[in-house]
């Protein structure tokens, strides 16, 4: 029989980890044993959560394929939905459908330095791919992650940032637009990081998340640098009801988001009329 | 039984209770307003069939409901369970024109491709479709310059010819034979003379529709980026974002989900129409839309029927009925679109779009010192200039209304003739 393309499944949440004021990251397993060893994914590709009377929404997966001990999602504070699921704790249950998607192009991507920039909770969909480039860590050359935030309480995966540091040949800078007084790290926005970091851009694939005007100024930045426009990737949100191509929310150009991206290159986001 | 046949215009009813008995039966009909709509006839003798006027909504409500439940789901303790509410139904759609059958064909290959949508196709598979062709040209029809009509040559699963006293009946998908072999007593086989006048009257309906609007140029210039801002931000200004031009569309299939909760543990999660002219569409959470401008999202709307689709299903999303333009007042419509977006190519320059008060002056509606007064008093009151020149006994309200449809060039007659 054909399965029901609407159908969320039941997952209940095994851990929340506050990482700012307004952000959680929570890890969660399904139910069904059968359902959970059937879910794979590929870094990059979302999920749609659905909480109870609140409906569903799109939300990117955060953790790494290979992380064994659950799906992490990391969910900012914004509405109605994303308000109630702060609310949850251990035990809660919530439903989810996917993955959706296309996820990074992980083939293209190998044997390639990368380039990481993240803004604010763009980093969420970055983490996935940046751990799982770490676990495999022989296929792929050296990695440089800028992330920006806007004061120090927003940063997000300290814990994680802090590790990836210290693996050898990952670089991690971290910026912030306002900063207070035990701040001793970089001050401006994340382009300013851009400027002294030491990339070839002829051997670096660059992995871009963030606020549309921030990935805009960014791509600006890399294209000067010299990269080409297939080497810049970036991942865009749309409002993706269905996450199945076709209640048309998500439409850029003639593609859906939710099923030609979220990832897409620059040379394919050029030709999109609504541009990031 | 042959493939074609001859159904005699007083077998029809008997024809349609037959139908009626064993599945649900819609069929156009006359309501006590004077509409005519698809419905689901209960009793044949009861209601006035009308199969001259096109029925004002197209019949993809049938597949695809303005609403519909998809699932119900509920939380007892922490456990939250949904449970799917698949439809099951069982049709006869009869009297569909060839256009909303072609739009049916539309939707077949969005709800069926990739990720196979249940809801629609459960309704889909257990629908028989018996349309009419045109023989006359309804108002607003350009179904000729759509390719989608006046009469089909697959995809029904019968198709009737009105002949007069008679209809010619073709058969085509399975399910249209298995109607006729099971009341095959309704019908005869369709002499040569039969089909001679049916081949006539195809003929003559081709000529009478004639090609109204270029369909291809208008593609062929949006694929081309031929068409300038100042065209989409025009069509913004006109539009309402009332969303009326999806939901009359016989292909728009856009569509929300939401929850209704019903209690404190347990509600539905419904599937209900939506329109991509409608400002809310693509806003995210969060507050930012990538078309917050009504200009972005009609002319998202129209890539998205001509170019997009052609690209993608080698086809318009645009059957050419013509509901759009008996709904939307502001003339944001496909047919009054493909025009403009065929002349503009013809006009080199564009003319400066003048403003209210030099449209009055140089109409001879208001001198120039008149309008200086105005703008004066105006400058203190905040008024609009056109409230202030009728307070002022300048002009009239419909001296306005006209120069603003001036302004707006919002065209005076709606017809697609000329």
């Amino acid at each position: 029989m054909v399965p029901n393309i609407y159908q969320p499944y039941p997952v209940s949440v095994h851990g929340v980890k506050e990482e700012t004021g307004d952000i959680k990251t929570f890890t969660l397993g399904f139910k069904d044993q059968e359902i959970q060893n059937r879910f794979t994914f590929r870094p990059g590709q979302f999920v749609l959560v659905s909480v109870f009377n609140c409906g569903e929404a799109p939300i990117s997966i955060c953790s790494s394929p290979t992380f064994s001990k659950g799906l992490q999602l990391s969910i900012k504070k914004m509405g109605l939905l994303t308000g109630e699921i702060h609310r949850y704790t251990e035990g809660d249950e919530v439903g989810l459908r996917g993955p959706y998607g296309n996820g990074f192009p992980l083939e293209q991507l190998c044997g390639h330095d990368l380039l990481f920039v993240g803004g604010g909770i763009g980093l969420a969909p970055l983490r996935s791919l940046i751990q799982y480039v770490l676990s495999k860590r022989s296929q792929f050359g050296g990695v440089t992650i800028l992330y920006g935030a806007r004061t120090p309480q927003d940063i997000v995966f300290k814990d994680d940032l802090a590790a990836w540091d210290k693996e050898e040949d990952v670089q991690v800078t971290t910026t912030v637009y306002r900063d207070n007084p035990t701040w001793k790290g970089e001050v401006g926005p994340v382009t300013r990081l851009l400027e002294k970091a030491t990339i070839s851009p002829s051997n670096t694939k660059a992995i871009i998340c963030g606020h549309p005007a921030i990935i805009s100024y960014v791509v600006f930045d890399l294209l000067k640098m010299g990269f080409a426009e297939e080497d810049i990737i970036t991942t865009l949100e749309r409002n993706m009801k269905c996450g199945v191509g076709k209640c048309g929310h998500c439409s850029i150009g003639s593609k859906f988001t939710c099923m030609h991206g979220p990832v897409f290159t620059y040379r394919e986001i050029k030709t999109f009329p609504t541009g990031f | 039984m042959p493939n074609e046949l001859i159904l005699n215009k007083e077998h029809l009813t008997g024809f349609l209770r037959k139908i009626a008995k064993e599945r649900e039966l819609i069929a156009p009909i006359k309501n006590s307003y004077g509409d005519t709509l698809f419905e689901v006839i209960s009793s044949v003798d009861d209601v006035s069939l009308d199969l001259e006027s096109r029925p004002a909504m197209p019949p993809k409500d049938f597949f695809l409901p303005p609403t519909e439940t998809l699932f119900n789901y509920q939380r007892e303790g922490k456990q939250y369970r949904f449970e799917e509410v698949l439809p099951d139904v069982s049709r006869v759609l009869f009297g569909l024109r060839s256009c909303d059958l072609w739009a049916i064909l539309f939707l077949d290959v969005v709800f069926q491709e990739n990720f196979k949508d249940r809801y629609y196709l459960n309704r889909r598979s257990n629908t028989i479709l018996i349309n009419i062709g045109c023989h006359e040209p309804m108002l607003n029809c350009f179904c000729k310059s759509a390719k989608s009509g006046p009469f089909l040559t697959q995809g029904y699963d019968l198709q009737l010819t009105d002949l007069g006293d008679r209809f010619f009946v073709e058969v085509g998908r399975p399910r249209g034979r298995e109607l006729v072999d099971k009341w095959d007593y309704f019908f005869t086989s369709a002499t040569q003379k039969d089909r001679d006048e049916q081949y006539e009257i195809v003929l003559e309906a081709e000529s009478k529709f004639g090609q109204t609007v270029d369909l291809d140029m208008a593609t062929s210039r949006l694929i081309n980026h031929e068409v300038d801002d100042a065209l989409w931000e025009e069509l913004g200004n006109r539009c309402q974002g009332c969303g009326g031009c999806a939901y009359v569309c016989p292909t728009c299939y856009c569509f929300n989900i939401v929850d209704r909760p019903v209690s404190e543990t347990q509600g539905e999660r419904v599937r209900m129409h939506d329109a991509c002219t409608l400002a809310g569409f693509t806003r995210l959470a969060g507050g930012y839309n990538p078309r917050q401008e009504r200009s972005r999202r009609i002319r998202r709307r129209f890539y998205h029927k001509l170019p997009f689709a052609i690209e993608k299903y080698h086809r318009p999303s645009c059957v050419g009925c013509g509901r759009c333009m008996e709904i939307c007042f502001g003339r944001v419509d496909m047919i009054h679109f493909i025009k403009m977006v065929c002349e503009r190519g013809k006009k080199a320059s564009q003319e400066a779009s003048l403003r209210l008060g030099e449209i009055l002056v140089q109409a001879g509606l208001i001198s120039r010192e008149e309008l200086k007064v105005a703008l004066e008093k105006q400058a203190d009151t905040g008024k609009p200039l056109g409230i202030q020149l009728i307070e002022d006994g300048l002009t009239t309200t419909k001296e306005i209304a006209l120069a603003l449809g001036c302004q707006l060039r919002i065209p005076e007659t709606a017809g697609t003739e000329g």
